[in-house]
């Protein structure tokens, strides 16, 4: 059975196999244009070009891992795989780790603790956000970071999906009022070690985060049939 | 032992792996279903099901940026 | 000079880092480390965490400005912080230049796979899903303060219960979109 699958795959080559370009050229020269991008930017505001140079960074990690955060939350219930699931749980726990120790750096020595800004007020907008947001990034194929890869990759859907993104985001920004006023100002800021303390803080969300895949990998084997 | 051809060209996430999903239960077993597809996530996801269902799988470029995911139907 | 090029891009092909490196993916793993790392660069670097979405309400409003509309009575913009933003112009702003480098190093990394396709739309579904599914995105991250990345990871990486309570919110809505997009846009 075997020996057919490969006399089936070698035919089928002969007779598709268009002379492939080698892109590779374009690849360097790609890479190139970001280093002299990041140049020019440096000399208006070497802050913007370290911006660029980590968004390319994180745009390149997420090409070449295929990691979609939209995947790993559709795809437990749409295929039954939990790899990418699992993968952004890892990504979660590392991260959680490294904050923290700056965070808490910061605060022992007295200093104001960055990123706080990112602790923000918890209402029913948030829910109802994140709701509307999670249907959009499924519908759409693929959430902010993703959409911004796609169309890096090619994608002409993504790249309307992300011009749509902006006439969204700028439609919630006029509603943004209304909401912070009935439902947002309302809302507490939740920032957990005020809650448990720094130690106790991450350790639960490191257990939380080890519950979560421990149940992923679980539920993924015991779906073992596609639908 | 018939070879099934699944276009999924031009297809959004996660389209193709679905298809494929919901194709190769219409197949016999020993029948090869090749799924074409464009999508870089499809290149990983579909080979990645098929392999933990325990399929035989062959990817193969066939072009800059298209793939084929060869996979023969074994139990 | 041109047929030398050639076959050096040519050989590079069956080279084993090019391969290793280049070629091939990442795992899901390798990828959740890299991101993590460049996530607390970013937060030791920038003091603040990795966001996306943000600058996408900033685009808007630029672009609504140069058709005559104006943004300064809208809550969201009047804050001073907001205004300075509006009034720096795209070349002061480094979020939009994250933004555009996540683009630049997707292609980049494309192209070094020699994997680059233009995928045209296929169907009217896939506009109706895209322009509803963009538009949607869009507004969600904005009430809720952010979208996958700041709302999401850089929200629970930051402790803050927040982003739990997003996570509930984009779960449930993934449950959702899933059934809508097998039942609507297959």
């Amino acid at each position: 059975m075997a020996e057919q699958t490969n006399a089936a795959s070698s035919r089928r080559a002969s007779a598709n196999r268009k002379p492939k370009k080698n892109q590779i050229p374009f690849g360097f020269l790609t890479v190139a244009l970001i280093g002299v991008i990041a140049v020019l930017l440096n000399l208006k505001s070497s802050n913007v070009a370290f911006f660029w140079l980590t968004g390319s960074a994180f745009g390149f990690i997420l090409q070449k891992g295929r990691f979609c955060f939209t995947a790993s939350l559709r795809d437990p219930l749409l295929t039954g795989s939990t790899s990418v699931t699992r993968a952004v749980v890892v990504a979660f726990a590392i991260t959680t780790i490294g904050f923290t120790a700056i965070k808490y750096g910061y605060s022992a020595a007295g200093l104001p603790i960055p990123g706080m800004s990112y602790v923000v007020p918890i209402s029913l907008a948030t829910l109802i956000g994140a709701f509307v947001f999670g249907i959009g990034m499924v519908i759409a194929g693929g959430c902010a970071s993703g959409t911004l890869m796609r169309v890096g990759e090619g994608f002409v859907m993504n790249l309307l999906a992300f011009v749509f993104f902006i006439v969204g985001s700028l439609w919630g920004a006029h509603d943004f009022g209304w909401w912070k006023q009935v439902f947002i100002s309302k809302g507490p800021s939740i920032f957990l070690p005020d809650v448990f303390g720094w130690m106790g803080a991450v350790l639960l969300q490191l257990v939380v985060l080890l519950a979560i895949y421990i149940f992923a990998e679980q539920y993924e084997k015991k779906r073992g049939t596609s639908h | 032992m018939k070879e099934v051809m699944l276009d999924c060209f031009g297809e959004a996430c996660p389209i193709p792996l679905v298809k494929a999903q919901n194709k190769i239960a219409e197949l016999a077993i020993g029948d090869v279903l090749i799924v074409q597809i464009d999508h870089s996530c499809a290149m990983k996801n579909v080979p990645e099901w098929a392999r933990k269902e325990g399929y035989n799988v062959e990817v193969e470029e066939v072009d800059d940026g298209e793939w084929e995911v060869l996979i023969e139907k074994t139990k | 000079m041109e047929k030398k090029k050639e076959k050096f891009f040519d050989k590079m092909k069956s080279n084993e880092y090019y391969v290793r490196w280049l070629k091939n993916p990442f795992t899901y793993v390798t990828a959740a480390v890299l991101l993590s790392l460049f996530q607390i660069v970013t937060l030791a670097v920038t003091k603040n965490p990795w966001g996306v979405s943000g600058p996408f309400a900033i685009w808007g409003a630029w672009v609504f400005e140069a058709v005559g509309g104006s943004v300064d009575k809208w809550y969201y913009f009047a804050s001073p912080g907001a205004q300075a933003t509006l009034e720096g112009g795209l070349l002061n702003h480094p979020d939009s230049w994250r933004n555009f480098g996540i683009i630049a190093g997707a292609l980049a990394a494309t192209l070094l796979a020699s994997g680059f396709k233009l995928k045209k739309i296929k169907s009217y579904k896939q506009v109706l899903a895209a322009v509803i599914g963009g538009t949607m995105m869009g507004y969600g991250a904005r009430i809720a303060f952010g979208c996958n990345i700041g709302a999401f990871y850089s929200g629970i990486a930051s402790l803050s219960l927040s982003g739990w309570v997003f996570a509930i919110g984009i779960f449930a809505g993934a449950v959702v979109g899933s059934k809508l997009l097998v039942k609507f846009f297959m």
